[in-house]
């Protein structure tokens, strides 16, 4: 959809002698991720808001804690930085909606010590308009949709939102994904329901689902065609996690490459079976960590059962990843159940109120 | 060539301070920790300072139910029946 959205910028404009002096005045500002930035003229940012169809002040949320506002315009100008085209940005937006509902907890994700990044998961047609790949090297630099993307959620946290490291944001370690942390669902090579639709997002539509979690954990098992003997892998992983990061339960993303989803697939399994299988392999014992260094808060507790993951729901099952290889990944929440995974449709309010009169 | 300032000039309001307390001597003191396990260590050391070495009356202990979530509400409420309040993050 385009639309012509002639309400004026509202932002301060810098004028420089060019490329290279804009990318000094914008590091020494502290206006960037540390890598270069395309120069966000008001050509180009005024090129993404009327591909959305946004005017610039339009509102995208308030984000809760610190009350700020979070304008198309702003978002756009750093989608920009970032490298995105004007059709990229539709899906940073909506990721921002998502990110704004209060079960993402923003402030929290962005200010721990906890250090972790905001994921984004694209599913829909939008995926193939933009060229967003879920097949090679798809948690890296698979495709150049998904770094831009990635990269345009993690310019606008510093920028708009001062989650800079030191200042707001106050992770001990961080993970490269704090960089750009995005890919999308290969929706074309699989039988399951695409993950959006799965969380409740209407047929036809594109969606976005934001997470904010660690770095992937890899796993691997290729000596086995049984649905249950690879899960109980990824079981392990998510375990280990539990164990060694927190043993608090909640939305947890597993990526299962087509070698292997191509082996549970074959034996009938939908997501809603492999998550029902993980719900209940998923969980350890408080006790247990004292096998791993962390006996003092064992206390009288050693019996009680932690599960991963509170209900099946809680996991998001993604196909995605190269065609071959025994490769999978779990990514972990930021910290249990304090922040909740959310997904958005492109385009759709599916909460907004009805037009009065 | 104009570029523009991809940072958000609408900053809400700063908060003014309240009036500094001349003394805690007799005072009530509330204390909202976001009961992460290093906190109770910590205030309970600063409780002994404030009653030994300060001379406050009363120290009154609040927990956050989500350590990095904003304060529950009916703490924030209660805020106003102490003199003074620490609110602290301990990790």
């Amino acid at each position: 959809m385009q639309l012509n959205v002639k309400t004026a910028l509202a932002s301060r404009a810098h004028e420089v002698d060019d490329f290279a002096a804009a990318q000094e005045f914008f590091h020494s500002r502290g206006w960037t991720d540390g890598l270069p930035v395309v120069p966000p003229t008001e050509a180009a940012v005024e090129a993404c808001l009327e591909w959305a169809g946004m005017p610039p002040d339009q509102l995208i949320g308030i984000e809760p804690v610190r009350a700020q506002p979070i304008t198309a315009e702003k978002l756009a100008i750093n989608a920009v930085m970032a490298g995105c085209l004007p059709m990229h940005f539709p899906v940073v937006a909506t990721a921002w909606q998502a990110m704004l509902k209060d079960e993402f907890l923003l402030h929290g994700v962005t200010s721990s010590t906890g250090g972790c990044a905001v994921l984004v998961i694209i599913n829909g047609p939008v995926r193939l308009e933009i060229g967003a790949s879920g097949t090679f090297n798809v948690l890296g630099n698979s495709d150049r949709a998904t770094a831009v993307i990635g990269r345009a959620i993690r310019l606008g946290l510093i920028n708009i939102l001062d989650v800079r490291p030191g200042q707001i944001d106050r992770a001990t370690l961080g993970h490269p994904g704090k960089y750009s942390y995005c890919f999308a669902e290969d929706e074309e090579d699989m039988t399951w329901q695409p993950l959006h639709l799965q969380r409740g997002m209407p047929e036809g539509t594109s969606g976005v689902t934001v997470f904010a979690s660690l770095a992937p954990r890899q796993i691997m098992n290729e000596w086995t065609t049984d649905p249950k003997e690879i899960l109980e892998t990824f079981a392990a992983e998510m375990r280990a996690n539990q164990l060694h990061y927190s043993i608090y339960g909640g939305n947890y993303v597993i990526v299962i490459p087509k070698q292997l989803r191509d082996h549970i697939q074959a034996a009938g399994w939908t997501k809603t079976d492999i998550a029902e299988f993980l719900f209940e392999r998923a969980r350890v014992k408080r006790g247990e960590w004292a096998n791993v260094g962390k006996g003092s808060v064992v206390r009288d507790r050693a019996e009680k059962v932690h599960p991963a993951l509170l209900s099946p729901d809680d996991l998001l099952v993604v196909a995605a990843g190269g065609p071959a290889g025994g490769f999978g990944a779990v990514i972990p929440p930021w910290m249990g159940s304090k922040t909740r995974a959310v997904t958005a449709a492109i385009g759709v309010c599916v909460d907004c109120e009805p037009p009065k009169g | 060539m104009r570029i523009l300032d991809p940072t958000n000039e609408q900053k809400t309001a700063g908060v003014q301070l309240a009036a500094r307390l001349p003394s805690l001597e007799g005072l009530t003191v509330g204390i909202i920790t976001n009961a992460k396990e290093g906190t109770k260590g910590y205030f309970t050391h600063l409780e002994r300072l404030l009653r030994q070495e300060m001379g406050v009356a009363d120290v009154v202990w609040r927990e956050k139910s989500n350590y990095s979530a904003p304060c529950d509400a009916h703490i924030v409420r209660e805020i106003t029946n102490w003199h003074a309040v620490f609110a602290g993050v301990g990790d």
